[in-house]
């Protein structure tokens, strides 16, 4: 048990850490950190780049969240009405394996897949030309949606094999549809998946870092709060790049504490 | 064939061949030669079959392959065990400090390691273990042993309290219980979680990115290099990208129901 809490007082010990030094001037320009408070912050949000790092992430959340519970609803349900557990199984496994490739070969195959001569674009036919301006934005999200989708499926499977199938059962003899069972019956028995999802998804785009950057480096209009961070820490502007991280630690905590709570509450009375 | 299940076959094959396009590719891409690379699409597949990319991108990637090898499954075959020993004296501990103690673990390890990068740097750099590979396999260690501990835990709620509490009228030491009763029956917990925190460490380009210079110390990075070098010609990406992801994609073909049990624990729970 002591090197299990002595590396998780380590992280601490490094968020506090993280703490103090958003909160001098530590630069290339002062190796020397002084406490400026949060002089640092206030600069900081007075920085376009950095206030359109921090929406670009918001938006992320939000594209991630409600794309990524929308293809996994869809494709968990399509998963459980198969009658073969082997097919079953394998359609879930199949879903997963994008978290299993890195994120860094994602991006890469993806760049290529993008790409405006030799890309998706000539089997469509068509010219999209994904990684132009915003575009770049909302095909970086997609594949987002694509890397991280089948976690959900997994949760909601794991949430549609708890339903008591005789409620099911006496749906279909009542005359319904599978599309009615779905709705009125297993999704509302499942909102608990919704819940462990979002809060998955939320987390993955809080960090979003791999992916852009191994698709298109340092293009502003892929530019996250963990790209800023890196962005400042890598020219030396390490205060702000602490203070972009306690931002990041103030928004992943608002999810993360609660998630922590409750979750463990529930494994605990088991 | 009822119509639910048709519709529902049509629904994964349409998804499952989207979710298929980007393996596809990579694995048609880097088989193509310089010719066909310049003018035909990702897609087609190619017309003779050339396999110098995959030998010269193996021919670069093999020493940092083998540099990963050696930081990241050590580190997870010890952190996967260090946490198990971890989570059991936190199960034997009284009520409400475990649970205040593993919810402070849990918040550890579900915020993102990435707001630790200045702290961890310059600790890194206080130690003299900046740029080198004792320093990575710290740093993995730092951020998988608490995550370790927390998923071991997870699955050890999973276990039947009936078999530690017999054990325990017998009258064994914790240390015996441990060894003969718990660790035999957390086998797939142990499983799932080294083979988790392996495959996290193998596909982790930041933590390399941030604590080393050059390309050489992990595979993400030498793999990153590849997009400066090789400009115009994805058949050496594709390669290069392939050799990479290789071994975490045969752990996840052979073994891949031990990391879905993983993913499942983190989200529902360890008896899922």
């Amino acid at each position: 048990m002591i090197p299990a809490l002595f590396f998780a007082g380590i992280l601490y010990y490094f968020m506090l850490w993280n703490v103090y030094i958003s909160m001098t001037n530590y630069s290339i320009l002062h190796p020397r950190p002084q406490l400026v408070g949060l002089e640092t912050f206030a600069s900081l949000f007075s920085d376009p780049d950095f206030v359109s790092a921090l929406a670009r992430t918001l938006l992320w959340v939000v594209v991630l969240v409600a794309a990524g519970n929308l293809i996994a609803i869809l494709v968990a349900s399509a998963v459980y009405n198969i009658e073969s557990l082997r097919a079953r199984n394998a359609a879930t496994a199949f879903f997963i394996y994008p978290l299993a490739v890195s994120l860094a070969a994602s991006g890469i195959i993806w760049r290529w897949l993008f790409d405006p001569d030799r890309g998706i674009d000539a089997a469509l036919g068509a010219k999209i030309l994904w990684l132009q301006g915003d575009n770049a934005f909302w095909s970086a999200a997609l594949v987002s949606v694509w890397v991280y989708a089948g976690l959900g499926v997994l949760f909601y499977l794991a949430m549609f094999y708890n339903v008591d199938r005789s409620q099911i059962e006496s749906a279909y003899i009542d005359g319904a549809g599978t599309l009615s069972v779905m709705l009125r019956v297993v999704l509302p028995q499942s909102r608990q998946a919704l819940i462990i999802a979002t809060v998955f998804y939320t987390l993955f785009a809080l960090q979003m870092f791999d992916l852009p950057y191994t698709m298109l480096f340092l293009n502003p209009f892929v530019s996250t709060l963990v790209i800023y961070t890196f962005f400042k820490f890598a020219t030396l502007y390490f205060a702000t790049a602490s203070a972009t991280a306690v931002v990041i630690l103030a928004l992943s905590a608002a999810i993360v504490i609660p998630y922590s709570m409750f979750g463990f509450r529930k494994w605990l009375r088991i | 064939m009822k119509a639910r299940v048709v519709v529902s076959y049509l629904i994964i094959i349409a998804m499952g061949a989207v979710w298929a396009i980007p393996l596809y590719a990579m694995v048609v891409g880097s088989l193509k030669n310089l010719s066909e690379v310049m003018t035909s699409s990702v897609l087609s597949p190619p017309t003779a079959i050339d396999p110098s990319n995959l030998a010269s991108a193996a021919g670069r990637l093999a020493v940092p392959l083998l540099n990963t090898a050696i930081v990241v499954i050590p580190v997870a075959l010890a952190a996967a065990f260090v946490g198990a020993m971890g989570a059991y004296a936190l199960m034997r501990l009284a009520g409400s400090i475990r649970d205040g103690l593993i919810t402070g673990i849990a918040v550890a390890t579900y915020l993102p390691y990435q707001v630790a990068l200045v702290p961890l740097v310059d600790f890194m750099k206080t130690l003299g273990l900046y740029n080198t590979l004792p320093g990575l396999a710290l740093a993995f260690s730092i951020f998988y042993i608490p995550f370790a501990t927390l998923m071991m835990f997870i699955f050890m709620t999973a276990l039947p309290r009936q078999v530690v509490e017999a054990a325990e009228i017998d009258g064994a030491s914790d240390f015996t219980l441990f060894r003969s009763v718990v660790l035999p029956l957390m086998g797939p917990g142990y499983v799932s979680t080294a083979i988790f925190l392996t495959i996290q460490g193998w596909n982790n380009l930041f933590i390399p990115l941030v604590l080393t210079r050059g390309y050489g110390k992990h595979v993400m990075l030498t793999l990153f290099s590849f997009t400066g070098q090789t400009g115009n010609v994805y058949n050496q990406m594709y390669a290069a990208a392939l050799i990479a992801s290789l071994p975490p994609l045969l752990v996840f073909v052979a073994l891949g129901r031990y990391f879905i049990r993983g993913l499942l624990a983190l989200g529902t729970g360890g008896k899922a």
